[in-house]
């Protein structure tokens, strides 16, 4: 045999001893990669929240520019600035996240207002009596009142605990008298409409003796949540590490690719970046046009203003779930305007009483304002997603990883769009397929 | 300090001053000094240069890349050999073959207009590649630099101009006898 024939089949059995090694190698490494995934699913959420948070924020910390500065430090100054304004939006949120107290609170006093509206409408004044509409109104929504009544009624626990904290509880002050009235009031509010005996009626459920409720235990939750906060922990890690990069992860992919798609890789990536970043950073400044639309809105109805600023940052920051994030945010701000109290609307000429109907005309103006304006200016028709693929999504999203799923949902099959389209197009243009 | 713990220090630092000077970093920006592409920037400057750049090993008669493709990056030789080629259905021309401080796809860096030529590796070929969107972005993180290496291109396309003018020039009596 020659020396060149020799060369050859060297050259082909390094050529087969090559792919072998690399399928054996992809097969090792998707597997331990799915064998991680599925073990450490609990820090994925984390992982992808500090990563995205470092991509749409890229923009901010490239120009943010000291030539006299060494880049870490210029990395640092912008993420402590983000942190700072992060902070602050999210502080002032949690300020009004309604602890144990304020919730039986909340729903003592929405028990009691829905209950008084309700009583207002269809108060049985004499000359109201021949008409026709008040028995119309009690026949259809004083079942729907019942079953509100149902479902804010206080268990026996929640009833004592309420009690507890009206007196002074935990090193807490004694509640507001005021609402131990509308407790005492609630409690007397019977049913509007009383159900017919039917023969048939079914028997009353009866507990099965002998089995007891068997709540989780409390140490068990604290460690999950323990477990959960350290999770978290690796968002602002994850954020800042990636913020130090200076284009080497990337880099060290592309040096993985064959040198047959190196170019292509190269574009491909490159208009990823740009089409999701675009799209992520849109959608990021549209939640905030809302959010800030909907805190003026609501300052101008005369909602104190950390109220007014948490339920624009919930609200703006669901906008991101289509649909449902306009549904949340009416249930939210409608359910705080039923019940505020003592509120002076800043435009002259709103009567108070009715701040649950401004608020519901300012979520639609603000969801208008959001269809016309907003998105057509900021995103333009980078989510051009059909509306149908929108409610799969959401809903497949919320299956899978609940109220998470939903924010995420759209942004992946908005990533996933572009990713497939634009690899197919640079194949193409690569004449590789 | 005796002396011998004096020697071994010395020799320590030696040996690392020495590997510092030949790390691939310093090689690499050594080899860039010598590319007229890049022969107006400074140490600092081709070091920036340097840390954009991707560097890519071509076996030989493996293709660089092909005519009719969107051309994404320029690529100077570090070392091996490049012929630049073009197919035809039934003849191949090969328009140059390129050695070490090379470089080559040059055009790719002011738009993605097609490869006008193919580039293939004769033998196992070292080649950095310069990404044209990363130069751009070059533009907005240190515009002097990019400023140069746009002098340079323009420079080096005007004289490429030049040259197929006169090209022109000498052969258009030629064709008309």
């Amino acid at each position: 045999m020659s020396n060149g024939q020799d060369f050859e089949e060297k050259e082909r059995e390094r050529k087969v001893r090559r792919t072998v090694f690399y399928r054996i190698f992809a097969g090792l490494v998707l597997m331990v990669g799915g064998f991680l995934i599925w073990k450490l699913s609990g820090l994925i959420l984390p992982i992808i929240v500090g990563a995205l948070l470092a991509f749409v924020f890229r923009p901010v910390k490239d120009r943010f520019r000291i030539r006299w500065l060494p880049h870490e430090l210029q990395v640092l100054c912008s993420f402590a600035a983000i942190g700072l304004a992060l902070f602050f939006a999210f502080n002032t949120l949690r300020k009004h996240i309604p602890d144990e107290e304020q919730k039986l609170e909340f729903k003592v006093r929405l028990q009691y207002k829905l209950n008084e509206r309700y009583r207002q409408l269809v108060a049985k004044l004499p000359e109201r009596k021949s008409n026709a509409v008040t028995p119309l109104i009690e026949k259809e929504v004083g079942p729907l009142m019942d079953r509100v009544n149902q479902a804010l009624a206080l268990d026996p626990k929640e009833r004592d605990l309420f009690l507890k904290y009206a007196a002074g509880y935990n090193g807490k002050p004694p509640g507001q008298s005021k609402f131990v009235d509308y407790f005492w009031a609630n409690q007397r509010t019977g049913k509007y409409v009383i159900p017919e005996k039917t023969p048939m009626s079914p028997a009353p459920a009866v507990a099965p003796v002998g089995v007891a409720p068997t709540p989780a235990p409390p140490a068990s939750e604290g460690a999950s949540l323990e477990n959960k906060l350290s999770a978290w922990m690796l968002a602002p890690l994850i954020f800042i590490f990636l913020g130090f990069d200076n284009g080497q992860i990337r880099r060290f992919f592309i040096s993985l690719v064959p040198n047959r798609y190196f170019e292509l890789s190269l574009t491909v990536l490159d208009e990823l970046d740009d089409a999701i970043g675009r799209y992520l950073r849109g959608t990021l400044l549209e939640c905030f046009l809302v959010g800030l639309a909907l805190t003026l809105g609501l300052i101008l109805l005369g909602i104190p203003l950390g109220i007014a600023v948490a339920i624009g940052v919930v609200s703006g920051l669901l906008n991101a779930i289509p649909f449902l994030g306009t549904v949340i945010a009416l249930v939210i701000g409608v359910g705080y305007a039923l019940i505020a109290e003592n509120v002076t609307p800043l435009i002259p000429g709103l009567n108070p009483n009715d701040l649950a109907l401004y608020v519901l005309i300012l979520v639609v103006i603000v969801h208008v304002l959001d269809d016309v304006v907003f998105q057509p200016f900021v995103l333009g028709s980078a989510a051009n997603v059909h509306p149908l693929v929108v409610v799969i999504a959401i809903i497949s999203g919320s299956l899978i990883m609940g109220l998470w799923g939903m924010l995420f949902a759209i942004p992946t099959v908005v990533v996933v769009k572009t990713a497939v389209a634009t690899f197919f197009k640079e194949l193409k243009d690569y004449r590789i397929i | 300090m005796s002396t011998r713990k004096f020697a071994a220090d010395k020799l320590l630092w030696e040996t690392l001053g020495r590997w510092k000077r030949s790390s691939p970093e310093l090689d690499r920006i050594q080899f860039l000094k010598t590319v007229p592409f890049f022969d107006r920037l400074s140490n600092r400057q081709l070091k920036r240069v340097s840390d954009i750049m991707f560097e890519r090993t071509y076996e030989a008669d493996e293709t660089i890349f092909e005519e009719g493709q969107p051309g994404a990056a320029l690529f100077l030789i570090l070392d091996g050999k490049v012929a630049i080629e073009i197919y035809r259905e039934t003849s191949t021309t090969r328009l140059a073959v390129l050695e070490t401080g090379a470089f080559f796809g040059e055009m790719a860096l002011l738009d993605d207009t097609a490869r006008s030529a193919n580039a293939r590796a004769l033998e196992r070929t070292r080649a950095l590649a310069l990404y044209r969107n990363d130069l751009n972005e070059f533009v907005h993180r240190h515009p002097k630099t990019a400023c140069q290496i746009y002098h340079s291109l323009a420079g080096m396309i005007g004289d490429r101009l030049r040259l197929t003018n006169e090209l022109v020039q000498m052969k258009t009596p030629a064709d008309m006898a």
